[in-house]
């Protein structure tokens, strides 16, 4: 029974369409809440399948061939699985609103970033055309750019890639949306510019209420401005934990990842790495699908079964098997 | 700021268009001089020297090569190509008589080429689908591995002989009348063209269909019309738009064929009978205008190109 969640996934599986009969799932068991307000990290390797989901949020699953193929989502109470096109106009820039990974794309290169923030804006039909330069204006201060006017003229080719995400996340929020899709928004950008960004989707959060996906697969970065962290492997959610209590996560993957992170070396001590590769779409391991590269593995985790997540403290989820024996 | 920007980089390009410009002129004054032996003496055979000077006074080759394309430059700036050796006309006169036709044929099936290419290369680009990209590659592979002059007795044979739509001979130069007469090479050379452009708007329509833009363009919520013009169409466009110029340039004198097949008296004709008959002043004055309208056009190109997507670099 889904609740009066903002977003609520369950048990979402997503396949693609290799042939014409070969199927190929590449996100099952993927489950997330969102309350309004609140920022949840996602956090995965890549081929984990984090970008396909948030593609199932705003409904462009299908440019890549994939669909939905069974499980539920809503997002404010509306079945966006059955949704059709006249609800996805009411939704796409309206109420939700998405920050695209950085590196690849940006603004669109053939309009000023006037032009863009106007289209932006426009999405509410009533909005008087008149002010749409002052709002446009208004939105670049927002995301704190300097010279607002020029900008406003410039086209993306000549911004640096954090002006250009700037650009990015002031058109998503023009409409204050309740929901703000952000897929790898720091990807490519330098390590001051990253921080910059976090600490201005941390500050929009804090002005409008706004909740934000914040997908990416550096945990400690996200780690600071994320209330919950939801991890995912080989195409499932393997563990939702609040991030303060990160450190007390009871699922290996989890504790891999976070010791995996540079800034914990010792001098001359060896960086931790994950062993071996995420396993690749379509040869998922029955049973726990990290269970070929895991420290604790044992014969019951091979088995072929159902992982569900399973309630283990407050707000925090997991599905290893053996929880109760892992430790930091 | 922006505005002058813009300004700088077009009068920059029209800079580069002069001066090629200038060398066109260059060299279509050098043809004549640098081709072996005595273009007079060579056109006269062993007449007595008088003559060959005479002819050599008329072609503008007596004298120091500086004095020759000071006069050469002075004419030209005079509207003054020269006369014809074979003819007694004009130069201009024949470019005069000869251009229209050829800037006709090429202007409509350029036109008719655009309004086809355009949705049949971004719908088939859009839809994706394999049976339809496999279908489209294939006729037009099949239509540009076809020799034009093939396709073109091909048209004859059905729209002349068999139907008798079409005229076998003539040509009436006043407007509409001409239509008579060439909408039958129009319809084999937009049939071409459209193979060709059709090809560049759909390879560069997948490209940009993949781009991550588009898909933001998507989720914002940008309505159908918009969409199309401004994330596909447009930053689609650039590339069509410069080999469209081109095309266009070297059409000047590819369409020869279809005038000799259509008995079309274009100028592309025009300029092969000049070569064959050695009428030096008609090779060059042609060749001069080709020049220069090739130049021209591809200026307009590549402005065209870089007022619709300021990422090109011309």
């Amino acid at each position: 029974m889904l609740g009066n969640h903002l977003l609520e996934i369950k048990n979402l599986k997503i396949d693609v369409r290799v042939t014409k009969t070969r199927r190929l799932s590449i996100v099952d068991t993927a489950s997330l809440i969102i309350e309004p307000g609140e920022i949840i990290g996602l956090i995965g390797e890549s081929g984990s399948g984090k970008t396909m989901l948030c593609r199932s949020l705003v409904g462009t699953l299908g440019r890549r061939g994939a669909y939905i193929a069974s499980g539920e989502l809503k997002f404010d109470g509306i079945d966006l699985i059955t949704a059709k096109q006249s609800v996805w106009n009411d939704i796409r820039g309206k109420r939700i609103g998405y920050v695209p990974q950085s590196a690849l794309a940006g603004p669109n290169p053939v309009m000023t970033i006037g032009a863009q923030l106007a289209e932006a804006i426009l999405q509410d039909e009533n909005f008087p055309k008149s002010d749409v330069e002052k709002r446009s204006l208004e939105l670049l201060n927002i995301v704190q750019i300097r010279r607002p006017e020029t900008v406003l003229k410039q086209y993306q080719h000549e911004l640096s890639g954090g002006m250009k995400q700037r650009v990015m996340i002031a058109c998503a929020i023009a409409q204050q949306p309740q929901l703000i899709v952000a897929d790898e928004p720091t990807t490519g950008l330098d390590v001051t510019v990253q921080a910059e960004i976090m600490e201005l989707l941390k500050q929009i959060r804090k002005d409008f209420n706004t909740s934000i996906i914040l997908v990416s697969h550096d945990l400690p970065l996200i780690n600071e401005i994320c209330d919950d962290i939801v991890i995912m492997h080989a195409g499932t959610t393997v563990e939702k934990i609040p991030s303060k209590s990160i450190k007390a996560s009871k699922h290996p993957y989890t504790l891999a990842l976070y010791n995996s992170r540079i800034d914990l070396v010792l001098p001359k001590g060896q960086l931790k790495t994950i062993n071996g590769q995420p396993p690749s779409v379509g040869s998922w391991p029955e049973g726990c699908r990290f269970s070929e590269r895991c420290d604790f593995v044992k014969d019951k985790c091979r088995t072929k079964q159902d992982l569900p997540l399973i309630e283990i403290g407050s707000n925090h989820q997991t599905s290893c098997l053996r929880y109760d024996e892992i430790a930091r | 700021m922006l505005k002058n920007q813009i300004a700088r980089t077009i009068l920059g390009r029209l800079g580069r268009a002069l001066s090629v410009g200038f060398w066109v002129m260059v060299i279509s004054f050098a043809i004549m001089r640098i081709i072996p032996g005595d273009p007079a003496s060579a056109r006269l055979g062993g007449v007595e020297e008088e003559a060959i000077a005479e002819l050599r006074k008329q072609l503008n080759l007596d004298g120091s090569i500086v004095q020759q394309f000071s006069r050469y430059v002075i004419d030209l700036l005079h509207g003054n190509l020269g006369t014809s050796l074979q003819t007694g006309r004009t130069v201009i006169d024949i470019i005069g008589s000869t251009l229209p036709l050829t800037i006709y044929l090429i202007l409509f099936s350029t036109f008719f080429a655009v309004i086809l290419s355009i949705p049949i290369g971004t719908s088939i680009a859009w839809s994706g689908k394999a049976p339809i990209v496999y279908t489209f590659r294939g006729i037009t592979a099949v239509i540009l591995a076809t020799p034009n002059f093939f396709i073109a007795m091909v048209g004859i044979l059905i729209f002349t002989v068999r139907v008798n739509w079409s005229p076998v001979f003539g040509y009436e130069p006043e407007f509409p009348q001409n239509l008579k007469y060439l909408w039958l090479p129009v319809v084999v050379n937009t049939l071409i063209m459209t193979s060709v452009v059709s090809r560049v708007i759909f390879s560069s329509v997948v490209e940009t269909k993949e781009e991550e833009f588009v898909e933001t363009g998507i989720i914002r919520g940008v309505g159908r019309r918009r969409f199309f013009w401004f994330y596909i169409l447009k930053p689609s466009m650039a590339p069509t738009v410069v080999l469209l110029s081109y095309m266009m340039g070297t059409m000047l004198g590819a369409t020869v064929i279809l005038e000799t097949i259509f008995t079309l008296p274009g100028i592309g004709r025009e300029m092969v009978n000049a070569v064959l008959t050695s009428d030096y002043p008609v090779v060059q004055g042609i060749l001069l205008i080709f020049g220069v309208i090739t130049v021209f056009l591809s200026f307009i190109g590549d402005v065209i190109a870089y007022l619709l997507d300021r990422r090109v670099k011309i």
